[in-house]
């Protein structure tokens, strides 16, 4: 009976904690509160690394989020209030979703993003039974900035994608609008990588040549996106880059989830890992800068940092590589959780938009903002562009993602450092696949990275030290329980007796 | 009615504790572990980790690797222990914090720190699974000193000289004074070290560069996608650590009269 009564006071106890911590979180006043909830270090958090820092003008240069509070103010007459917090891992956001905590607006990747669709946790940008709401992809509304200023390129992506939500069809377009966006593929070292070797595309990572000189990322989807582009190479390399589906069938290969490719994949991951210095999270950029290693699988945001530090700090020239079989286009992008305060989540979403503060924030992040306004692109042009007597100076066309006639000189040695990380040219963009969330097929690829993560033993081989951890218990049980046997006593000496001594007991 | 204040109100504080961050975390790992997705009851998630020849492989490797730090632990640990705490050195407190000092600095930067120098060597990389060993001893050395050298300070000193006085050798003082004599503090020094040096994933990650998985890093991996998986396997880890806990004989509480927790 008691125990089952602590059961209960715990359980009740439980739900307590939650309801508390709203009461908790009621702010003072009529203020509306948004809760924001983004990856760490994402958004322009002001001070001096903000790209609105001057020492003279701006000192204290507020985050952006302060900026939106007072300008929504402004916009809206209304006051706000952001609650911000951030997250490290989209694992986190959709197991803090899952325990219940509401917020207005988060910032998942593309596969986080389908897998919340899928599973009806979303509620749509524009609702057509609201009469108050404001249509999210109005262009004649001045304030709709996002859908004034995304990139075309990324807008296409977004109506292309779809996902299945009760059964109907959607496009991401519906649910999510774009904020930061990258490629996958290598920072490498020129002195120690050749042309002839970076042919090999992403099967490097299985060259004896770079033997524990090359690392990759340490979770399953880099992973296995590498893995696939190594077993398909052929297919991929076959593909006719003339075809208007080529995108299309690039991306249908590099989402195959079937059994005989799972288990493929799982013996190239199994000889990678014999190969590689290491799987990395954080690292990897650091290594090369030190020249530990050679080669690295880096997010494109990751590579413009790591190819500045090394110059900066080891005056070494890194350069960033997209191999010719495919490359995965990651983005994130906001969504609302069901609940959300729709209208002030979309207004965030839009002063982000701004192109003004799309440059801070790319400028604080370091990866590429979804937006393609002007004050992008003469950001872009201001970072990237070289001396008008600069004779190597080359053309580079990014016309495919800011529009007609955006076309910047370069340096010569940008082709293939931060400018080509932040901005692949247009050839590159169509062999670059979004990875879909696979589904059902999720617990089987975990499956096979645990597989390909954890360690390898013979069944005899696990018996062998089971026995033998066995029996140093039972070995140590005898020593401290049984008594009898006292291995540091010696046996008496002749013409003496042993006397049992027996311990002294209190009385009961 | 008067409330009165009765000694016994002082544990209330305790007992909050325990029930909050003991108690119903330890029920809800149970609850996890024996629900499947929609929340039913299931015991799958057992019959997998013991079907599953890598999560089985890798407890398995844990447990080999956390036992091999202990040992390598405890035979360095011993000396010092027992030189400073026989030694009438003035100084000897300067050595003993020289050995606790670096528990003082951030754990993440001392792992750093051996990386780099492991880089400097060469060995980073090549060797992984001595490396992570390395790294764990190195981070648990002054978890086994501290109770080794506080029981074998407690231990009289005319014990010696009545074992001298008898006619035994060092030898024999050693194995028939010191070494039973310092046995709690050899205990609680071991599970002081071998039940974290199988969870602390930070340093296979570091210093084996993630090619070293121990059971720790399975557990972090799994709630990021299988919360039941996860639990499931914390809470066998969870009766490992009793198990292991029951045969040092930690919970005998004539022992920890004279074992020397920290």
């Amino acid at each position: 009976m008691k125990s089952k009564k602590l059961i209960s006071v715990a359980l009740s106890a439980l739900f307590l904690v939650p309801s508390l911590a709203f009461l908790g979180g009621c702010g003072t006043g009529n203020e509306t509160v948004l809760r924001v909830y983004n990856w760490e270090e994402y958004i322009d958090e002001g001070g001096e690394d903000s790209y609105a820092y001057d020492p003279i003008e701006n000192p204290n240069a507020p985050s952006i989020i302060d900026d939106f509070e007072s300008w929504f103010e402004e916009t809206y007459n209304a006051p706000i209030r952001v609650e911000y917090s951030t997250f490290g891992t989209n694992e986190d956001l959709y197991n803090q979703l899952k325990l219940g905590n509401s917020y207005d607006l988060v910032c998942p990747s593309e596969y986080m993003i389908m897998k919340l669709a899928a599973e009806n946790m979303l509620q749509p940008l524009n609702d057509a039974e609201d009469p108050d709401d404001v249509d999210f992809f109005d262009q004649t509304n001045e304030l709709n900035y996002y859908a004034n200023h995304v990139s075309p390129f990324i807008a296409e992506v977004f109506e292309n994608g779809t996902v299945e939500v009760e059964g109907t069809t959607r496009r991401w377009s519906e649910y999510a609008a774009g904020y930061m966006w990258g490629t996958t593929g290598f920072i490498y070292n020129p002195e120690l990588v050749s042309a002839e070797a970076l042919d090999q595309g992403w099967a490097i990572m299985l060259d004896k040549n770079f033997r524990k000189r090359v690392t990759t990322k340490d979770n399953v989807r880099d992973s296995y996106f590498v893995g696939l582009a190594i077993l398909y190479r052929k297919e991929l390399l076959d593909l006719d880059r003339e075809d208007p589906e080529y995108n299309k069938k690039v991306t249908e290969i590099m989402n195959r989830t079937d059994e005989e490719t799972i288990s493929k994949v799982q013996n190239i991951l199994l000889e990678m890992k014999e190969n590689i210095f290491g799987f990395e999270t954080d690292t990897g950029k650091a290594d090369m800068v030190k020249g530990t290693i050679a080669l690295n699988f880096s997010w494109s945001g990751d590579a413009v940092y790591a190819i500045n530090l090394a110059e900066e700090e080891n005056d070494m020239k890194l350069h960033f590589h997209i191999p010719e079989e495919s490359a995965n286009l990651f983005f994130d992008g906001w969504v609302m959780p069901k609940g959300a305060n729709r209208k002030a989540a979309k207004a965030f979403i839009n002063f982000l938009s701004k192109p003004e503060n799309a440059v801070r924030n790319m400028d604080y992040i370091g990866y590429s903002s979804v937006i393609a306004g002007e004050e992008v692109f003469e950001y872009v042009q201001e970072t990237y562009e070289t001396e008008e007597d600069d004779e190597s100076a080359a053309e580079y066309d990014l016309s495919y993602f800011f529009g007609e006639g955006a076309v910047i000189s370069a340096a010569a040695d940008q082709l293939d450092r931060q400018l080509f990380a932040q901005y692949p040219p247009q050839e590159v963009m169509q062999r670059c696949a979004v990875m879909d969330y696979y589904g059902k097929d999720d617990a089987l690829i975990n499956e096979l990275w645990t597989k390909v993560k954890g360690e390898t033993l013979d069944g005899w081989a696990i018996a062998v030290i089971c026995v033998a951890v066995l029996s140093i218990a039972v070995f140590v049980l005898i020593v401290k329980f049984g008594g009898k046997i006292d291995l540091f006593r010696r046996k008496p000496k002749k013409g003496y007796t042993l006397v049992k001594q027996e311990a002294y007991r209190p009385i009961k | 009615m008067r409330l009165r204040f009765s000694r016994k109100a002082l544990c209330i504080p305790y007992v909050v504790f325990l029930l909050f961050f003991v108690i119903l975390p330890m029920l809800t790992i149970v609850y996890y572990a024996f629900t499947d997705q929609n929340n039913h009851i299931s015991f799958l998630n057992f019959i997998n980790f013991f079907s599953d020849p890598t999560k089985l492989s890798t407890i398995v490797y844990s447990i080999v690797i956390a036992i091999i730090t202990t040992v390598i632990t405890l035979l360095i640990a011993y000396p010092v222990a027992y030189i400073l705490a026989r030694s009438s050195m003035k100084k000897k407190y300067v050595i003993l914090l020289l050995f606790i000092t670096p528990m003082w600095i951030n754990f993440v930067l001392r792992v750093n720190a051996i990386r780099e120098l492991l880089n400097w060597i060469g060995i980073l990389g090549e060797a992984n699974y001595f490396n992570t060993i390395l790294g764990m001893v190195y981070d648990f050395l002054p978890f086994m000193i501290l109770p080794l050298y506080t029981t074998m300070q407690k231990i009289d000193g005319s014990l010696y000289e009545a074992s001298a006085d008898l006619g035994a050798g060092a030898a024999t003082t050693f194995l028939r004074v010191t070494l039973p004599l310092s046995m709690p503090g050899v205990l609680s020094g071991i599970t002081m070290v071998f039940l974290p040096s199988m969870t602390n994933y930070v340093v296979s990650d570091m210093l084996g560069n993630s090619k070293v998985t121990i059971i720790g890093k399975f557990i972090e991996t799994y709630f990021g996608t299988d919360w039941h998986m996860g639990s499931m396997i914390a809470l066998i880890l969870l009766i490992v650590v009793f198990l292991s806990t029951l045969l040092t004989g930690g919970f005998k509480s004539e022992e920890n009269a004279r074992g020397a927790n920290l």
